[in-house]
């Protein structure tokens, strides 16, 4: 299939904000979390996002691709549930591990790049894939912390990725940027290795500096540094799409504004 | 032939990689030892990450709790998090749940607050 097209710049559906988000002009698309939303009573602001032509794409973040487990179907069904629900094109989650031995850890956790941990990944995302109704895209992720064994790089683990399961991209800058602070990556080799026509969309998030860590919060305003990396990649290729992550701490309705502004700025000044 | 190879091969990688992704999980989550090769400083910065994501969700979910606890409510969920990681399958709110209960147990939260609760919810 093409990828989707022309999704221009949207931003997260979070019920916090609905109301911000029916209104702020310039909202192309919006994003919703799979796993908040229940079928048959889909929250009222995304029925009207829906009456006016405004494409929902659900994210997950539970998952779990990367875990050694089986895939939970549970999960995946409601996913591609979500996805008829809204009339999806396409939907997304993670390239990482949320539960392992028993745990949750409550968060999308790196898995190691070697090739036991992209063997699996490959398999539960092609069963993944086998039991959604719409494509899939799976996200980087930022990490706090490197595993010890890396064969790969961030890049070479995602081409090898899209090669093996034929899936496509959401590649996060500000998780990007963050793993470029805090583990060594480095966004320009990244932005080489992966396929770039296999992107589906990109995410732009805030987050805050503390001490020598770069914590993707999605609760402070967007770095100039992060938007930097969105430039790098729109020299690169013009992305189908580019959301904006709000999850906390909202700020007022002119200040997303203005983030959404600076965003589509960084993706027109690329387009001729 | 070929395919029977592959499945017991990806069985065993998914055998490795069960035990050290839960092996990661214990020393973040669950005070468990640090996993060789990975970096004591990160695995600290890790740990008090998800620490704090969990405590602010639990936070946002029984505000009633935290503001009752005031500046115990930080100290308290800490103590109660280490001793009791999130299981695989619960839920956000029955961990904000649990932790209300195992405050009463401890004496840090008077029953009466629990009929206050149920004022304010819908029953």
């Amino acid at each position: 299939m093409a990828g989707i097209k022309d999704l221009g710049v949207g931003i997260g559906w979070r019920s916090e904000i609905d109301l911000t988000v029916e209104r702020l002009p310039g909202v192309d698309f919006v994003e919703v979390v799979a796993e908040n939303l229940h079928i048959g009573h889909l929250p009222e602001s995304v029925t009207l996002l829906l009456e006016r032509g405004v494409p929902v794409l659900p994210h997950a973040v539970s998952l779990s691709l990367g875990s050694a487990d089986q895939v939970d179907l549970h999960r995946v069904e409601h996913l591609g549930a979500v996805a008829e629900a809204v009339g999806a094109p396409m939907v997304s989650d993670h390239v990482c591990f949320v539960r392992a031995g028993g745990l949750d850890s409550g968060h999308l956790m790196p898995v190691p790049r070697t090739k036991d941990a992209l063997d699996v990944l490959v398999a539960n995302v092609k069963l993944a894939q086998r039991n959604l109704p719409v494509p899939l895209a799976l996200e980087n992720v930022a990490a706090l912390l490197e595993w010890p064994d890396g064969e790969l790089s961030e890049g070479q683990f995602l081409a090898e990725l899209v090669e093996r399961t034929d899936c496509w991209l959401l590649v996060d800058v500000a998780n990007l940027y963050a793993n470029a602070r805090n583990i060594g990556t480095d966004p320009e080799r990244f932005l080489d290795e992966i396929p770039l026509e296999r992107l589906a969309y990109v995410h732009v998030a805030g987050g805050e500096q503390h001490g020598d860590i770069y914590h993707d919060t999605h609760a402070h305003a967007v770095l100039p540094q992060v938007l930097e990396v969105l430039d790098e990649l729109c020299s690169r290729v013009a992305p189908p799409g580019v959301l904006l992550e709000r999850d906390d701490n909202y700020p007022s309705d002119t200040e997303i504004a203005s983030e959404l502004a600076a965003i589509r700025a960084v993706v027109d000044k690329h387009r001729g | 032939m070929a395919e029977i190879v592959e499945e017991n091969d990806l069985s065993s990688a998914r055998e490795r990689l069960a035990s050290r992704q839960a092996e990661l999980l214990n020393a973040l989550l669950a005070n468990g030892p640090a996993p060789a090769g990975f970096d004591e400083q990160r695995l600290g910065v890790e740990r008090r990450a998800l620490l704090s994501k969990r405590r602010g969700i639990v936070r946002m979910l029984g505000p009633a709790v935290a503001d009752e606890l005031g500046d115990r409510f930080r100290p308290l969920f800490d103590a109660y998090a280490a001793d009791h990681p999130r299981r695989a399958g619960s839920r956000a709110r029955e961990d904000a749940a649990a932790f209300a209960e195992w405050c009463r147990a401890c004496g840090e939260l008077p029953e009466k607050l629990k009929a206050r609760w149920k004022f304010w919810q819908s029953n």
